[in-house]
């Protein structure tokens, strides 16, 4: 009995250290905490040190930190080009060490100007030049140890994470109270068109903060560059804008680009009622820019409503059994135009502008009319009464009929 | 002149020849056409058969209510009828079916006539059986020795209600979604059996795909033969023991009242008036389509247009799974009446423990499917358990089958 249990015991130990999924989808086994030196004191690392982009490609703690990891003791552990813990501006040049040499990135296809793109940005103003110490480093957005990779879930860099990550520093108000920015971003980012895509839809098309921003270079845009960085995803729109007469305000910097109308973090589109509200922002009641504006917003709250009523007849026309193929071609025709309303908006052409709602509102009439008639007391139907009717009261009286004669003659015999 | 007077003679040589081949009158004219069927009639006496049939005689006390099967019949023969033709256009998958429906109401010529025929018969016969049971009962018609022809009734009454159940849920629309969810969330309240029954009736976590092909073979191809078997019993079993006789007097003296021509004639005077009638309700009052069967989509109340559905929901709504088994029970006990009332009292006034057992039931089905009918309730939510395997939460068909664009042009404001 002993025997079996000191057998059990040891197949027991002499299975395979267990193994943890990485972020890539491949396993890597830990090593034994002894086999490394480091790990002996450092037990608290030990997740960071078997996790992440760097476990993966085998960068290990000594890479970094330099030190002796075949040692377990101090001081022989430490010895050596040890670094211990770099300070803010150490660390840009120690990931630099690496991530700036296009000969070490290019098997991994990572670009190698992040460095040089800190350089520039606000961020690495503060840090790189004024020794500003509350600037973040490349392991304040990063993490130190466990650098997962952006399409990692987990990662503070994958897509919904980026706008916590940025308001980890941005929310907090004593910090930006040393820089004079406000700290209500992120709530503003949460509930505009951007962030509901983004946060709601998961739709990882829609920009979080560095699809403005950038990335490692962030500074917020310029007036004059805003249109823009808006243009590189809404592309007809700023096409539109360029022609308009607000692109000439935009280029001197009199309006903020799209953000003069649309706001910058709450982001939203200006809905059909308020059009006229906006122009009134800039444009007094009683000019003659204010009353264009009037006549847009008419037009569209017009478009807008025949839009949903052609939407509606589709409705009807399925609920009264019809086949609705032909009507939905129709509105999609329909659902085009109303979406080009959107481009002529903002170059201001009228004309183009009315043409477009005149047709929305000619299909809308068309799948209504359809509609109706599909709805329309069924007169073919209640025709087809009469003759059913017909034969089964001529079938009534000639059966009566009949059988009188028959009942008449039995009656006789 | 020669040649007409030829053809005159030709002429009344045959209408004699027919009028002489047999009393029956109808079978002379494939006998005296057919090559075949002489020899064939020779060694199986098949006209023997029909005249002894079209001779048969009906007891004089035999009036316009004992039509009332009759009209359940013709009722079946209708829904047989239009239900194959239905059967040809649609199509039963979950993407398809809404759509064929749609077809068959505007594409099809006189499919809108077909389906709604389909759907009044179909409420229709559920009435008429009904008022022939209740007919039966009055008459203390299912006494020995037509206790069997009573049970094969009683059966088809089950038959045909399955029938409305499952064909309830092929347009795939959303009353027939979600009422199905609702009726077999009720079904699955029922004690002991319930939960695994409707598990094997709904083949998925949800009503589905599944769910509908499941419905859709029981519908054309189970029931129907079901139907058939017992219709053939039930109708042999009648013509075997007669027409139950009145419930006072004597016994009838006399012949009776043949059943060709005589019978045949007052039949199809019913079989005209009925018929036109439930054109008539088909043409006026179409039943519409609901929107497509959403399974992420809750409607806000669901709506009824079935009798079944109607008295199965109030029943759950207002009393509960144990009032609806009680009723059942009730049902049951009903159905198995000939093994306990059988008694030689005929007068309904004598057998007072039936009588109010039977309005009983009677009285709560009507009350119920009124209830039914006015009852607008909120499905109950689909109910997933986490971590259950093959479970997968249904992907909107919103946009392929609803209005396209519905989904992008949400928020849409230029």
């Amino acid at each position: 009995m002993t025997f079996l249990i000191a057998l059990y015991a040891l197949v027991v130990a002499a299975r395979p250290a267990p193994t943890v999924a990485q972020a890539g989808g491949g396993q890597v086994t830990i090593p034994p905490d002894t086999a490394y030196g480091c790990i002996a004191c450092h037990a608290d690392k030990r997740t960071a040190f078997v996790m992440g982009v760097h476990a993966d490609r085998g960068i290990r703690c000594h890479d970094c930190h330099g030190g002796d990891p075949a040692a377990t003791v101090l001081p022989t552990a430490h010895r050596g080009r040890f670094v211990g813990k770099p300070d803010k501006v150490a660390i840009v040049s120690l990931c630099g060490s690496c991530h700036s040499d296009p000969d070490r990135m290019r098997q991994y296809g990572l670009p190698s100007g992040q460095v040089a793109e800190l350089r520039t940005s606000r961020h690495g103003q503060l840090l790189l030049n004024r020794r500003d110490f509350h600037a973040p480093t490349c392991t304040d957005c990063h993490d130190a140890h466990m650098i997962l990779r952006p399409d990692d879930a987990r990662a503070s860099t994958y897509p919904t994470n980026i706008p916590a990550t940025c308001a980890r520093c941005h929310q907090d108000a004593t910090l930006m109270a040393r820089y004079g920015l406000p700290t209500d971003q992120f709530e503003r980012f949460r509930r505009s068109a951007h962030g509901v895509a983004l946060f709601d839809d998961q739709n990882f098309a829609a920009p979080s903060c560095v699809g403005c921003h950038g990335t490692h270079s962030a500074l917020p845009p310029t007036v004059t560059e805003i249109a823009n960085v808006c243009g590189r995803c809404h592309v007809l729109v700023s096409q539109a804008f360029a022609a308009g007469p607000h692109a000439a305000a935009a280029r001197d910097g009199r309006i903020a680009g799209c953000v003069g109308c649309h706001g910058n973090h709450d982001t939203e589109r200006v809905p059909a009622e308020r059009i006229a509200a906006t122009c009134g922002r800039c444009h007094a009641a009683g000019t003659r820019a204010h009353a264009l504006g009037t006549e847009i917003e008419q037009d569209v709250v017009q478009a807008t409503a025949d839009l949903h009523a052609a939407e509606e007849a589709i409705g009807r026309l399925t609920r009264a059994g019809r086949e609705t193929g032909d009507a939905q071609f129709r509105y999609r025709t329909a659902l085009t135009a109303y979406l080009q309303i959107a481009e002529v908006q903002h170059n201001l052409d009228v004309e183009r502008l009315e043409e477009l709602t005149r047709r929305v509102r000619s299909i809308s009439r068309d799948l209504q009319g359809i509609a109706d008639v599909a709805e329309e007391h069924r007169w073919e139907h209640q025709l087809f009464l009469v003759p059913v009717w017909f034969f089964a009261l001529a079938t009534l009286a000639l059966a009566l009929l009949a059988l009188r004669r028959l009942e008449r003659g039995s009656r006789h015999s | 002149m020669g040649a007409r007077q030829a053809i005159r003679r030709w002429w009344s040589q045959f209408w004699d020849d027919v009028k002489s081949s047999t009393d029956a009158g109808l079978l002379a004219v494939p006998r005296f056409l057919g090559l075949l069927y002489g020899p064939i009639d020779t060694r199986l006496p098949i006209d023997q058969a029909f005249r002894k049939a079209l001779g048969h005689r009906l007891p004089p006390h035999v009036g316009w209510r004992h039509a009332l099967g009759g009209i359940a019949y013709l009722l079946f023969i209708l829904l047989v009828v239009s239900g194959v033709l239905l059967a040809v256009h649609y199509r039963p998958s979950v993407s398809e079916a809404y759509p064929s429906i749609q077809h068959i109401v505007s594409g099809v010529t006189f499919g809108w006539l077909v389906r709604d025929l389909h759907v009044w018969a179909a409420n229709l016969v559920v009435l008429a059986v009904l008022a022939h049971m209740t007919r039966v009962f009055v008459d203390a018609a299912h006494k020995p020795p037509r206790e069997t022809t009573w049970l094969a009734g009683i059966l088809l009454f089950f038959v045909v209600l399955a029938f409305g159940a499952t064909g309830y849920l092929l347009p795939w629309d959303q009353w027939a979604y979600w009422a199905v969810t609702e009726a077999l969330h009720v079904a699955e309240g029922v004690p002991v059996i319930g939960a695994p029954l409707v598990a094997v009736v709904r083949g998925d976590p949800f009503v589905s795909g599944a769910t509908l092909s499941r419905f859709f073979a029981v519908h054309v191809i189970v029931l129907p033969w079901i139907a058939f078997a017992l219709l053939v019993f039930h109708f042999t079993v009648i013509r075997r023991h007669g027409i139950a006789p009145p419930k006072r007097g004597a016994p009838p003296a006399g012949p009776g009242r043949r059943f060709f021509p005589n019978h045949l004639l007052r039949s199809l005077m019913v079989a005209a008036v009925v018929s036109a009638l439930v054109i008539s309700a088909a043409a006026l009052w179409p039943r519409p389509l609901g929107d497509p069967a959403d399974p992420t989509r809750l409607p806000a109340s669901v709506r009824s247009t079935w009798i079944a559905v109607d008295v199965s929901r109030a029943l759950a709504h207002y009393v509960g799974p144990w009032g609806f088994a009680a009723f059942s029970v009730l049902g049951v006990g009903l159905a198995l009446m000939p093994l306990f009332d059988r008694g030689p009292e005929r007068q309904l006034r004598r057998r007072p423990v039936v009588a109010a057992l039977g309005t009983l039931f009677l009285a709560g089905f009507l009350a119920a499917w009124l209830a039914g009918r006015q009852l607008r309730s909120v499905p109950p939510p689909a109910t997933l358990q986490h971590g259950q395997p093959g479970v997968a939460l249904p992907v909107s068909r919103g946009d392929s089958v609803g209005v396209p664009g519905a989904d992008s042009l949400r928020g849409t404001t230029p």
